[in-house]
């Protein structure tokens, strides 16, 4: 089978590797750098669990070929936490609200929510839905997402507004 | 009524006689910290060194026999290390649900059944091999529609000798009565009747199944995906003829459950027959396909009600035929001969009913628990027959309910005790607050005005249903247990053999004990989810973890509680029952200003001898019977020219006694109503070819969960009550919270459309047909 080199950054870390061609970047993450946070849920880009961020966008890493990322940036919920453990506000906030109950969409939640943030600070609650209504949760904790996504946008807000003081 | 005493074997312990300081609390749940990281560890999430993959060759077809199979060609495939099929596993059975069934029989009886089963290298050399399987069936004609299969029943072929569940297969209706209901419906001032059906629901946990055996000559260990750790490790066992002790299973993180793993799975037993077969560990995995497949889903009905009543309201008669699709594997364990007749007799009072209940087996894929398994079809048929009655009777559906309401139940939940007519008190049933609770919320009072509401294309309405629901435990292996130990350098371990499935059992349980010790949540260490270092734990379905595991966790802590007194009464000179503990400080309680920390009590603890306690499940008594009950009301608004329903809002209000943490308590009552409650009523059903009955929406595309966009906002009410036999009152609840959501949404759109509609899903291609015929009567 086909192999080729693969070259990418994975939460702030060039990464390497030589890859079966067919990989999906999901199986990439998990299998070959055991970053195993992004979850698989569906493996055909239905139910989002999978979802990280690339060069700033939401995408379903079970549908993209991992020799696709080469040369890009990758986000995975491994990477969100700042240095040293401190939880990013999504992550505070989606547990404090109690957005998640068995967890196994969380990850994909979350990343859903970071690539939204990062693009629109202050989202409305429909914007909210819109950006992680590609993530399926069975659990049914959207109420407490939406809570939770908003929650941290005002954190994030206010702490943008600190230091820029 | 018997005495109101904890339910444990042995003396219970006295209630706390002080303020509650851990159990109320809206704490955040324990495990989240891992779950937001990442750093959760599925079963899916498992590697191991020198681990294999297996995967499974499937039968396309619902009733068939394999009259050739020939494994040669996958077998000398490189990479593969075994192959398992009929031929070399003859006599072997597997134990899924405690059913005892040949693993891989000759005659097939649904979609997707085992044929095969490989392990390899690596998961895609896996795949190669069950191609290379050369297989050929006779296919027979299969069983799909219930009333076809009663009036036909085609003869049993060499599959049903091995039929599970055949002892069920006589195909009788059970039957509930009391009084006489033909006097009933003669005294009636208005008689309806009315046939309502329900579709499949299938579980969807986001995570699908997935597995890793091993076997090392001597013991097996099963890193599993299931809700019951203690359940599978006995399926385990019996299926391979081991010792229990020689089984460990092991469940760190569970990604959704709902029934659907509560017990024991088939691919558990496969990947350790591949492990005993290769030396080597074996990890499966289900695809979504394979999930939808072979998979346990909610049967099927079709229900006909007649309820006759007098002009005032007063129900006279009751009548109702169930028909329940069992699919292609059922036993006593996961059907329930009068799980849904249970409901109507009980819900109402009414002096006069004959009930029928017939479970048909048919080769429509497996079925067993789902989510509120049973109340579900049986609340939607009734609360949406109690609509009508009222409208018909030209009378308030709330006032309706309540003057029909009922204080005590006439059918027992004990199987030996069903067809007997009785009284019985409920613990506790606050099912009339409830109701009240959620219409009031939604006010009720624009009802009449919002019939009347319309702007453009658009509709609203408001309808209510209401629910009784026997969950909670109490049911078999009838047993739960648990162990407290605290050591010198201040640990508390809380062992307990549950699975934490989502619903924050391993935060609520720990507060039980932490509250019971007078300590904080976070002194509390908990061995969970393993089979080791902990004794006999109920899986978590039914309801009925904090019911059955919160007695003997509050016994088990009182017990290690009293043992740590004994040791400060030395240095506070006094008796140890004088002495109380709150906050991590034993005090003289009527002193409290002399007390000393709970950690320099434990420094006194014999290193060599730490101290335990433990606790264990008392039975539930015959009387009196401990329901759930509930209540819900839904605004929503129906757009008459795409059909579409949006749901503005729904108002739920449960009755489960008290709830250790309302936090997480009302996640859950969210969650259920969102998620199996709209998805039931609006948008999922399994849909199968008329002719060959397979299944046509296999994956999550096109069997259509409720996304962050089709969910309504809802606000949830706990209706507190107090319950002597729970720990801090806390009866089951959380899998039944979407019980009441398809009829409460039926309802509303009667109310906005004048359109009664009986059979779900309410799609908006049969609104839209509804409303042109309804448009042509005129």
């Amino acid at each position: 089978m086909a192999k080729r080199r693969l070259g990418l950054i994975v939460n702030g870390r060039q990464r390497e590797a030589e890859i079966d061609v067919r990989l999906t970047l999901a199986e990439f993450l998990r299998e070959v750098l055991g970053l195993t946070g992004t979850k698989v849920g569906c493996n055909r880009g239905e139910c989002g669990s999978c979802t990280v961020v690339m060069d700033g966008k939401a995408v379903y890493s079970c549908s993209i070929p991992a020799v696709e990322a080469a040369g890009k940036t990758v986000l995975t919920i491994e990477g969100l936490a700042e240095k040293g453990g401190k939880l990013h506000p999504i992550q505070e906030a989606f547990l404090n609200e109690d957005a998640l109950q068995c967890g196994f969409c969380t990850p994909g939640m979350i990343m859903s929510a970071k690539a939204l943030l990062d693009s629109n600070p202050t989202p409305t609650e429909t914007e909210i839905k819109t950006a992680v209504g590609g993530n399926l949760c069975r659990c049914g904790c959207f109420q407490n997402i939406v809570k939770a996504v908003s929650v941290a946008s005002g954190k994030m807000a206010a702490r943008e507004g600190s230091s820029d003081g | 009524m018997g005495e109101k005493r904890l339910l444990v074997k042995g003396s219970p312990p006295a209630p706390l006689d002080r303020e509650l300081t851990v159990v109320g609390m809206p704490l955040n749940r324990r495990d989240g910290l891992e779950k937001v990281t990442g750093q959760a560890k599925y079963s899916s999430d498992l590697h191991m060194p020198g681990m294999l993959h297996g995967k499974i060759l499937r039968c396309p077809h619902l009733r068939a026999r394999i009259t050739r199979i020939d494994a040669s060609r996958a077998e000398i495939l490189p990479g593969v290390r075994a192959v398992l099929t009929k031929e070399n596993t003859k006599g072997w059975r597997t134990y899924w649900y405690e059913i005892p069934q040949i693993a891989l029989p000759e005659c097939l009886t649904y979609e997707g059944q085992e044929v095969a089963v490989v392990a390899a290298e690596d998961v895609d050399t896996a795949q190669r091999a069950l191609d290379l399987i050369e297989i050929e069936y006779e296919t027979l004609e299969p069983m799909i529609d219930m009333e076809e299969v009663l009036k036909n029943p085609p003869p049993p072929c060499v599959a049903d000798e091995e039929y599970p569940g055949r002892d069920l297969f006589d195909r009788k209706p059970f039957i509930l009565r009391r009084g006489d209901v033909e006097k009933g419906f003669g005294e009636a001032d208005l008689t309806l009747e009315e046939t309502y059906t329900t579709p499949t629901q299938y579980h969807a946990s986001i995570q699908t199944r997935a597995c890793v055996a091993n076997w090392d000559g001597q013991n097996l260990i099963v890193w599993d995906s299931t809700q019951g750790v203690w359940n599978s490790k006995g399926s385990l066992a019996k299926s391979f003829g081991l010792d229990p002790d020689q089984v460990r299973v092991i469940v760190e993180h569970l990604g959704g459950g709902f029934g659907s793993k509560a017990w024991a799975h088939r691919i558990s037993f496969f990947a350790a027959k591949l492990s005993m077969a290769t030396k080597r560990p074996v990890k499966m995995e289900q695809s979504r396909e394979e999930e939808f497949l072979n998979h346990p889903h909610r049967y099927n009905s079709k229900i006909t009600l007649r309820m006759g009543a007098k002009k005032d309201g007063t129900l006279t008669a009751t009548y109702e035929k169930v028909f329940l699709n069992i699919g292609a594997a059922a036993n006593r364990h996961n059907y329930n001969a009068n799980g849904i007749i249970w409901q109507t007799s009980n819900l109402y009072a009414c002096p006069n009913v004959h009930l029928e209940q017939i479970g048909v087996f048919t080769n429509l894929q497996l079925t067993g628990p789902t989510r509120s398994p049973f109340n579900m079809p049986a609340i939607f048929p009734l609360e949406c027959h109690m609509d009508k009655m009222a409208g018909a009777l030209g009378l308030d559906p709330l006032e309706f309910r309540l003057k029909n309401y009922s204080t005590y139940a006439s059918t027992h939940v004990k199987a030996e005790l069903r067809e007997k007519e009785m009284k019985i008190s409920y613990s506790s049933k606050k099912l009339d607050e409830c109701m009240k609770k959620v219409t009031e919320a939604i006010g009720w009072e624009r009802r009449k005005a919002l019939s009347c509401f319309c702007q453009g294309p658009k509709r609203k309405g408001i309808g209510m249903a209401a629910f009784i629901a026997h969950q909670g435990g109490g049911i078999f292996p009838n047993t739960a247990h648990a162990d407290v130990s605290i050591h010198p350098d201040g640990s508390i371990n809380l062992y307990i053999g549950v699975v934490d499935i989502g619903g924050g059992q391993k935060t609520i349980l720990a507060m039980i004990a932490a509250e019971e010790l007078g300590v904080a949540l976070d002194d509390i260490t908990l061995i969970s989810g393993d089979t080791e270092g902990t004794r006999y734990a109920p899986s978590c379905h039914s309801s009925r973890c904090t019911a059955e595991m919160g007695p003997p966790i509050l016994q088990a802590a009182a017990q290690a509680r009293q043992k740590l007194f004994e040791i400060a009464a030395r240095f506070l000179h006094v008796t140890a029952e004088e002495l109380a503990s709150k906050n991590g400080e034993i005090y003289v309680r009527s002193n409290p200003g002399v007390s000393m920390p709970v950690r320099t009590i434990c420094s006194n603890i014999d290193p060599d001898n730490p101290i335990w306690g433990s606790g264990s499940r008392e039975i539930n008594p015959e009387d009196p019977i401990f329901s759930s009950f509930g209540a819900q009301a839904v605004e929503l608004e129906v757009d008459v020219e795409t059909g579409g329903i949006k749901i503005l809002r729904v108002t739920a209000a449960q009755d489960f006694g008290k709830a250790i943490n309302p936090k997480l308590c009302l996640s859950q009552i969210v969650g259920g109503i969102v998620e199996f409650g709209v998805g039931f009523a609006l948008t999922e059903e399994g849909i199968y070819d008329a002719k060959t009955g397979k299944m046509l929406n296999p994956n999550l595309h096109q069997y259509r969960l409720p996304t962050s966009l089709d969910v309504p906002h809802v606000d949830a009410f706990l209706v507190e009550s107090q319950e002597p036999h729970f720990a801090f009152s806390a009866r089951g609840g959380a899998e039944l919270t979407n019980t009441p959501t398809p009829a409460a949404i039926r309802n509303a759109l009667y109310n906005a459309i004048g359109i009664w509609l009986n059979d779900l899903p309410l799609t908006s291609e049969k609104i839209l047909t509804a409303l042109r015929a309804k448009h042509e009567e005129r």
